[in-house]
């Protein structure tokens, strides 16, 4: 059974991040603050809280290695957050947004962090030690709509986003002064900021959760039409491949390996998509099975009714209703909002994950090492 | 350009309707409306050719009595254009139809996911 541990730490949590050393969370239930919970002894203790913004966060990463929070919010501000002693200091970060800030990620070397807004536009921030304040750097240009998730390429340079235009698009984020140029990868005229590498066109529909393979040779992003899309080789000859499933759509995406990716979403159960030898990516199967038997419950039981009604026939009330929602034996009760990893650092594969979700659970997933993951 | 395009769609989805008849005599609804789901014009703003293609494919589709022996033969190809046009035919609002339609969006649900349902309603530049 994969869910290693599920904990239940409010009733809805729009986001959540790990301390590097994992022993402590930070997450967001559904307002304007910040709880952080560390594990001690066998019970979840709430050690600090992080109030500053006036509504709900909706994205919080804490870097690894310097141990920052960084949080972005609904207010339009973002805010980084420094453990001195034993108190949690705010930076307030002036972002230039006239919307909401939706998602937020510290870049591989810690030095940058990318906001994606409803203002259609991407905020590059990065320190600036002689007024010791983190400036705010923006991609104004290509969006037509908010921009809903980010992905930093592991060079530190190039940054993935998804819109709600349908599209996925690469910018450079080069800063002068903080980004030193790789000799040999790529024309000047490419590093230049916020130039668009590429965009892809590939789903009608909403697009989330994107991000980069370990190598950062494939892309992969969740359309809101049930579809996710991988593409490969996307500098040079993009070559994309999408695979349509049978389920509820995806919210967002983990590559636990080169070959296998993690999708979390309205399903509430984690779908698994692995690529083949030939390249092919598919659906291979769900984290968790389903325990109920499906006769009754076809599509999920919180849908028999509907379709009841729709078909004009009746469907035995037995199951029907929040009890078999229970009896589904998985851990998640509701959509499924955020998955990030909790490998060590120097791990090649990701084997132990978190995701949370809009039922208030953190729940902790480990692949044993019986199962088999393509590297 | 357009024009001309839309002429050859026009023609060929006269073309198909008079193939969909044939097959209709020789007693193969499941033929005629994999027919008629063929080279449906999605991606063109031509309401007229839509418009078209509909007729086509809703006589093909009223012609069907067997719903789960049409799915034993219809390939999962067809599953998404056929979820659309299933929303299309309970847009009309028309009686015959609209049972028709849901009698196969009951079973298409069971043989696709919900999650061709998500791709019909979420897809507004490939409409039928």
């Amino acid at each position: 059974m994969p869910a290693v541990e599920v904990h239940q730490l409010a009733q809805c949590i729009t986001c959540h991040a790990w301390s590097p050393d994992r022993t402590m969370v930070a997450l967001c239930p559904n307002n304007a603050e910040v709880h952080i919970y560390k594990f001690t002894m066998d019970k979840w203790e709430r050690v600090h809280v992080l109030f500053k913004h006036d509504q709900i966060i909706s994205g919080i990463d804490w870097s690894l290695r310097s141990n920052k929070i960084v949080t972005a919010s609904h207010d339009r501000n973002s805010y980084v957050w420094n453990h001195e002693g034993s108190e949690w200091v705010p930076t307030l970060v002036i972002l230039r947004l006239n919307r909401a800030a939706l998602c937020v990620q510290w870049s591989p070397k810690e030095n940058k962090f990318a906001v994606g807004s409803g203002a259609k536009t991407v905020c590059i921030c990065y320190y600036e030690p002689e007024n010791n304040w983190w400036v705010s750097k923006l991609i104004r240009k290509r969006h037509d709509s908010s921009v809903t998730s980010v992905a930093w390429h592991p060079d530190n340079i190039f940054l993935a986003t998804t819109s709600t235009d349908g599209k996925c698009r690469v910018f450079s984020t080069f800063i002068k002064g903080v980004d030193t140029k790789d000799s040999g990868t790529s024309s000047s005229r490419d590093l230049k900021f916020g130039e668009q590498i590429v965009q892809l066109d590939l789903s009608s529909s909403w697009s989330f959760g994107v991000k980069w393979s370990p190598s950062g040779n494939t892309l992969a992003y969740a359309g809101h039409n049930s579809t996710v899309y991988f593409v490969e080789d996307v500098r040079n000859s993009p070559s994309a491949h999408n695979v349509a499933y049978r389920n509820l759509p995806l919210r967002d995406l983990l590559f636990v390996s080169e070959r296998m990716v993690i999708g979390v979403g309205f399903d509430c159960n984690p779908m698994v998509f692995t690529k083949d030898d030939t390249g092919l990516w598919s659906f291979a199967k769900f984290l968790e099975e389903r325990k109920t038997a499906q006769s009754n419950s076809k599509y999920g039981s919180q849908f028999s009714e509907a379709f009841g009604k729709l078909y004009g026939q009746s469907r035995h009330g037995a199951n029907d209703g929040v009890d078999s929602l229970r009896a589904r034996g998985i851990a998640h009760e509701n959509t499924i909002t955020c998955i990030i990893p909790l490998q060590k650092e120097g791990d090649k594969i990701v084997r132990r994950f978190s995701s949370s979700g809009l039922d208030g659970k953190v729940v902790i997933w480990e692949l044993d090492y019986n199962t088999d993951i393509p590297e | 350009m357009e024009e001309e395009n839309i002429e050859a769609m026009i023609l060929r989805i006269e073309h198909k309707s008079k193939k969909i008849e044939n097959l209709l005599k020789q007693s193969k609804p499941v033929e005629a409306l994999k027919t008629a789901l063929e080279v449906s014009p999605t991606n063109t703003k031509d309401q007229r050719c839509k418009s078209a293609n509909w007729i086509v494919v809703h006589r093909a589709m009223m012609a069907i009595r067997d719903v789960d022996g049409m799915f034993s033969s219809l390939d999962p190809e067809y599953y998404d254009i056929l979820m659309k046009y299933l929303y299309r035919g309970l847009a009309t609002g028309d009686r015959p139809t609209c049972d028709q339609c849901l009698r196969i969006h009951e079973k298409l649900t069971e043989k696709a996911g919900l999650g061709c349902i998500l791709r019909s309603l979420a897809d507004t530049v490939n409409t039928v």
